[in-house]
């Protein structure tokens, strides 16, 4: 299977989301196909900023996605893939919005006639992953942390504050899911960077209502939330619970090793989790 | 007519939504940052509906918007609260009237001119913009940086498109016409 690729720019930097998703790609024979000269999405700046821009700087993927020939636009950032959704479905909505994107766009030498499917790596997985086939990691206790832009606001994919689907993917290749009431509540995003006292409290909610509900590991699918919730424990007495990526679990679950996973980029070691009897 | 007769926000697409808003401050509720705002979304669309523009261009409350979209689902009246604050800060933006003791215009500011720069961002280059003009927040991240460097999650180097000039091309077509007094 091939996919069109959107890695935005934390992807590369992230705790390992690159080196576990190209891992866990190779071994279910799914070929990333990056959109070649994609730039920055503009995140949840550019559209306080200028509508038109903020809409072409996305839209400008859509015009790339159709020359590669593709159908959907595949993204692992849940900003990322909320800015480009929020585009597309602007797009949808507003011709006149349309015809001036359009007109920007041609201006570069690029046509948009169609908006791709945007679709989370998470999607793609679960669609992917075989059942586990092991009883390795059935005691492993995972949180599930889906952060906010992948349901909310239009719930298409899951239920926008009580979405399951990272729970059950899970659950299914092998590890044991500890449910909690956590799991689609704010981090703080930029915010807690720039405010990080104000914001500190929100990753600790997060963070110790995991812990309370018994989990070992947390499991995210967001690069801004991974570091959140990973820096905010390495900054203070937290519980010390690793962050990690959705593919990372993905990878041990198919035999992988922690090294080719990029385990050893989390600042909370999940070394003691993984290697216990 | 006074200045505050105009609405600033009148081209907001569906800002007549607003006058479907109930006052049930659910949104209010909802929001992880309204302890910090001054006048939580609740109260910035009822000080809109009253016309009481000067306090909404100067609010901190879109400012203060996370974009986690808490409110947005669970708004009675389906009023898309989020879309309204980026809205909001377009407008604000325009007007000038941000905040001046708000650290997230800054922020914002050097996120935009790297990808007006390079195309894409580099976080490390957006805080250190960013640091110009906030050096103590800057200092106090050092420690985390070097902890980030360690581990291979810091970039010095500035990602860039193929193309950077396709990019500012985008931005110059894009731009708004200011019309000075």
């Amino acid at each position: 299977m091939k996919i069109c690729f959107y890695p935005g720019c934390s992807f590369a930097t992230s705790a390992g989301y690159r080196e576990s998703t190209e891992a866990v790609c190779r071994k279910l024979d799914i070929e990333l196909s990056q959109i070649p000269d994609w730039n920055c999405c503009g995140a949840t700046v550019m559209f306080g900023e200028n509508k038109l821009r903020a809409t072409a700087l996305a839209a400008r993927h859509f015009a790339l996605v159709q020359t590669m020939g593709f159908e959907e636009l595949v993204t692992g950032c849940n900003a990322c893939y909320a800015t480009l959704r929020k585009a597309a479905r602007l797009l949808a909505a507003d011709e006149e919005l349309f015809r001036k994107t359009r007109g920007v766009l041609q201006n570069l030498g690029l046509e948009l006639d169609r908006i791709p499917k945007i679709r989370h790596l998470l999607e793609v997985l679960v669609e992917a992953m075989p059942d586990s086939a092991s009883d390795k990691y059935k005691t492993l206790a995972v949180g599930a942390y889906y952060g906010c832009q992948l349901t909310r606001p239009d719930e298409e994919l899951d239920k926008g504050e009580h979405p399951q689907i990272l729970e059950h993917f899970l659950s299914r290749i092998g590890f044991s899911v500890k449910e909690h009431s956590a799991s689609t509540r704010c981090c703080g995003a930029s915010h807690a960077v720039i405010y990080k006292n104000e914001c500190q409290e929100l990753s600790t909610r997060i963070i110790r209502e995991i812990e309370n509900k018994g989990a070992q590991v947390i499991a995210t699918i967001c690069p801004l939330c991974q570091f959140n919730l990973d820096q905010a424990q390495s900054q203070n007495n937290g519980p010390g619970l690793p962050v990690t990526y959705f593919t990372q679990l993905a990878g041990l679950a198919l035999g992988l090793a922690p090294a080719e996973l990029g385990l050893n980029k989390l600042l909370i070691s999940a070394d003691k989790v993984l290697t216990r009897p | 007519m006074s200045q505050n007769d105009i609405n600033p926000f009148s081209a907001i697409a569906h800002l007549e939504r607003i006058n479907q808003c109930i006052q049930c401050g659910t949104c209010s509720g909802s929001c992880p940052l309204a302890d910090l705002m001054d006048h939580a979304p609740r109260e910035l669309f009822a000080l809109l509906r009253e016309g009481a523009y000067d306090e909404v261009l100067h609010s901190n409350t879109p400012w203060f918007c996370v974009s986690c979209y808490a409110c947005m689902v669970r708004c009675p009246r389906e009023i898309p609260v989020t879309d309204l604050m980026y809205a909001f800060k377009e407008v604000i933006t325009q007007q000038g009237t941000a905040p001046k003791n708000h650290k997230m215009p800054d922020m914002y500011q050097a996120f935009s001119r790297s990808i007006k720069d390079t195309g894409k961002i580099t976080e490390s280059l957006v805080m250190a913009r960013y640091g110009m003009k906030h050096p103590v927040d800057a200092l106090k991240n050092i420690p985390l940086a070097v902890k980030m460097l360690m581990r291979g999650r810091l970039e010095l180097k500035a990602q860039k498109v193929a193309a950077p000039k396709a990019i500012a091309r985008l931005f110059a077509l894009t731009e708004i016409p200011q019309d000075k007094p």
